[in-house]
């Protein structure tokens, strides 16, 4: 819903030739980055409790339950409560959904799912379990708000397998498409034994740098030029920045060059998008295309 | 005696600093709401700033904002609200903070702070005003008073959970004594609403569902009770207002679980909706839904802008939205008749327009497993930052995002939770459109040089100016009839609020927000 915002962080990496973008949102994935990263864990002092780990994702603003508990938890709620509530615990042919319940989203530590589970409620049919321990119970609770988290910590959810098309048919849209620019004897050599097929399938689409912020970074291919002509000067590199009103470029020896676009007689700009392919491809996909060429492209192994 | 002092303390009694008739006013001496007035137009009468003198606008003054250390929640500390102006006094606010600033100088005249029980810190969009009091909401659900003289709270309350995970963003909207509040928080499949709440008090007056419980009207479009109880629909933006119609005009969020449709199969009312709703009493009127059945994370919550325009050579009261879907839509604002249902950017997850004009859904174009090609990403085609529509030229300004995403399905239960999905973004092209009210076509379009986007809203003004932000951090004045950027100046980051305008001492200030700091922009050279 609320985007502003996140996602962009996470999902949209600044494809790495340079743009307008490219300055922010580099920029915001590294502020981004740093504010999750866990604070140095003060000294602890003997014998006292682990505190809980740092939070897993911006999504999550209660206190992460230690693995150890939640495990304890699983165990000891899969042989009490799984049978009606699932396994999983989002319920089963007897027992409501308990990562939604109100009363465990409410609950810290146990203090309130636990007067539930050793009274039991008796005109729904649920047993008491009077001789849980405290401790128990607060594994339990560990164990519901793993759940929850897990559920609500969508950047980390698992894609599930994508190789589902004909790798023939993807090879022969490689064939049409693909092969002016890429090779699989050439650049493509051994891609998938680089990149997973989730994160294949995204850079085969559009080169992006990252993919849901895993996998191996990509060796940088062809940088964007630029050829700026101003007047009888006319000057080629590498395109560092573009907005509307500007534009510059590093030459070949490595020198800055910058120019003003919102003038009079403003310089003429070419900017040779090495991507403007991959782009122009986009709307031409069926899905049945994309998960056919996935296909082909896993078995450059 | 007793009269007499009475009588001398009821003489020396302030005037209360918003006067009622200021919010019914469009926007001069006074931004009185987060759309400047009720309409959602943003757009302001002032013209001392004008098309042929913006080249000489400049910077007046600039405030930063201190959160303290972690005082962004993760999120850094951005402005998303638009300041309210009243009475020489700047009122703002981002979560757990509030500020009073000198509308002259940005001089900061209070600042508070509240402290945080939680809840996903990444957005406040503002205050609403009643009289001497000021209304923010909080990342934990709190609806704030405040005594806009000093900044003290008068009181805090809890209007939603934080633990069941609602976080509350919107700036709440002032209609004569009701204060109308919304929630937010889409992680773990909460139902939305929105509340009225008196000025004095904080108790709630009125409720609206954005899901109907079982036997109501809409329940017909969900498969249970559960999937009803549990469909998000978040109001987390602040709407807009008819006051001849006693109307008040909200998009409502996207359903739950956000991108697995298959435990809710139906079309999902009241989400993504636009809804028409008496303001006294919070009992819908009419809607109309722009997505039925989303998967994509494609709120409607973009404002309903209120448009008295002419249609067939009548005078029509009209509402017009750029959704987030990638549709411009123009309804009658007294029945939600459709008008124009039209693409502003490329879409591909359609298979049709039905009867009422609302989007036929491609239920291949969902999310799928495998992943499916979508356009556009789950960003949408635009998204919470304000448009603006000019009654001078008659076109709606909206920043617009061109992109594609691969939409994975990831849990293929029968009863999904949460997210159920995710969306890997490809690539986007921004571009500032400018769309004829009367038939959504693109007058112009400013398209921004590279890849990616940014999150600024718009304002237009009868100095025949649009302002807003591009991608790489300008803040941009164009040519409201012919799209012809005017002036500009790079801030130290990308805009990131709706840009707003005031008159003071006979002089029009800009102030629009980038990142932590907000500019202040004038003509400060003397003249006669």
């Amino acid at each position: 819903m609320q985007f502003h915002r996140f996602r962009s962080l996470f999902h949209f990496s600044p494809p790495r030739f340079a743009s307008s973008r490219i300055t922010l949102a580099a920029l915001l994935t590294v502020s981004f980055a740093a504010a999750q990263e866990p604070p140095a864990p003060p000294p602890r002092p003997a014998g006292a409790k682990p505190s809980a780990p740092a939070k897993p994702s911006f999504l999550i603003s209660r206190p992460v339950p230690a693995a150890e508990m939640a495990e304890r938890g699983q165990k000891l709620y899969v042989a009490q409560c799984g049978f009606c509530h699932g396994t999983n615990a989002t319920g089963g042919t007897q027992g409501p959904d308990l990562v939604r319940s109100v009363i465990a989203l409410r609950d810290d530590n146990g203090e309130l799912i636990g007067p539930v589970i050793r009274k039991g409620v008796p005109d729904k049919g649920v047993p008491p379990f009077a001789s849980m321990t405290d401790v128990q119970i607060r594994e339990i609770a560990a164990f519901l708000r793993s759940r929850q988290q897990a559920a609500i910590n969508r950047g980390q959810y698992k894609i599930q397998n994508v190789v589902t098309g004909d790798a023939a048919q993807g090879q022969a849209f490689f064939a049409r498409n693909c092969a002016g620019c890429h090779s699989p004897a050439g650049d493509l050599k051994g891609i998938a034994a680089r990149l997973d097929p989730v994160a294949l399938q995204a850079r085969f689409l559009y080169p992006v740098t990252r993919t849901f912020g895993r996998g191996p970074a990509v060796p940088a291919g062809k940088p964007t030029m630029v050829t700026v002509t101003a007047g009888t000067r006319v000057l080629k590199g590498r395109l560092e920045y573009v907005d509307s009103f500007s534009v510059s470029l590093r030459d070949e020896h490595g020198d800055y060059h910058s120019f003003a676009l919102d003038v009079p007689n403003p310089p003429k700009v070419d900017i040779q998008d090495p991507l403007a392919g991959h782009e122009a491809l986009l709307p031409k996909y069926t899905d049945a295309d994309m998960h056919n060429v996935l296909t082909y492209l896993v078995t450059l192994k | 005696m007793k009269h007499a002092l009475l009588f001398l303390a009821a003489a020396i009694a302030p005037a209360q600093i918003l006067d009622p008739a200021k919010l019914l006013q469009p926007p001069t001496d006074t931004w009185a709401t987060y759309n400047g007035d009720y309409s959602g137009r943003r757009f302001s009468p002032l013209k001392q700033i004008h098309t042929k003198n913006v080249a000489a606008m400049t910077l007046a003054w600039t405030y930063r904002i201190n959160t303290g250390p972690g005082g962004g929640g993760g999120f850094g500390s951005s402005i998303k609200a638009t300041p309210i102006v009243v009475k020489g006094v700047m009122y703002f606010a981002t979560p757990d903070h509030a500020w009073a600033i000198d509308a002259r100088n940005g001089r900061e005249l209070w600042h508070y702070t509240t402290p945080t029980k939680g809840g996903i810190h990444i957005g406040n969009r503002g205050f609403g005003m009643y009289g001497d009091w000021l209304y923010f909401e909080t990342p934990d659900n709190h609806l704030v008073s405040l005594n806009a003289r000093d900044g003290k709270e008068r009181w805090k309350i809890e209007i939603a959970d934080v633990k069941q995970e609602y976080f509350s963003t919107p700036a709440p909207v002032v209609i004569r004594n009701h204060v109308i509040v919304g929630v937010g928080g889409d992680s773990l499949d909460v139902p939305g609403y929105l509340e009225s709440r008196d000025p004095e008090t904080g108790a709630v007056k009125w409720r609206w569902n954005t899901t109907p419980r079982p036997g109501e009207p809409g329940a017909e479009t969900w498969p249970n009770k559960d999937a009803m109880e549990h469909g998000g629909g978040m109001t987390r933006m602040p709407g807009t207002y008819d006051p001849e119609l006693n109307l008040y005009y909200l998009g409502t969020g996207n359903p739950n679980p956000v991108m697995a449709g298959q435990g809710r199969m139906g079309d999902n009312l009241w989400t993504c909706s636009i809804v028409a709703l008496n303001a006294d009493t919070g009992k819908m009127v009419w809607y109309f839904q722009p997505s039925p059945h989303d998967t994509h994370d494609w709120d409607a919550v973009q404002t309903p802008v209120l448009i008295d325009g002419v249609i067939d050579g009548k005078p029509r009261k009209l509402l017009a939205q750029a959704s987030r879907n990638g549709y411009y839509f123009l309804l009658d604002r007294v029945t939600g008749k459709r008008l124009v249902t039209k693409p502003f950017i490329p879409v591909n997850w359609t298979k049709g327009i039905d009867a009422k004009g609302q989007p036929i859904p491609d239920p291949k174009k969902e999310p799928q497993p495998d992943g499916s090609l979508v356009a556009p990403s789950s960003n949408g085609g635009t998204n919470w930052p304000p448009p603006s529509f000019s009654p001078d030229t008659g076109l709606l300004y909206v920043q617009t995002q061109s992109s594609w995403s691969i939409y994975y399905l990831t849990d293929t239960e029968g009863k999904p939770q949460g997210w159920g999905g995710r969306d890997q973004m490809l690539t986007a092209r921004s571009a500032l459109k400018a769309i004829d009210y009367r038939t959504g076509d693109v007058k112009w379009s400013h398209e921004y040089p590279g890849r990616g986007f940014g999150m600024p809203g718009v304002l237009s003004t009868a100095g025949g100016l649009v302002f807003t932000g591009d991608p790489s951090g300008n803040f941009i004045a164009y040519d409201a009839a012919a799209g012809k950027p005017l002036w500009h100046s790079r801030l130290t980051t990308a805009v990131s609020n709706g840009p707003m305008t005031y008159e003071m001492d006979g002089r029009q200030y800009v102030v629009v927000a980038a990142g932590d700091t907000l500019y202040g922009f004038a003509m400060m050279a003397s003249w006669k």
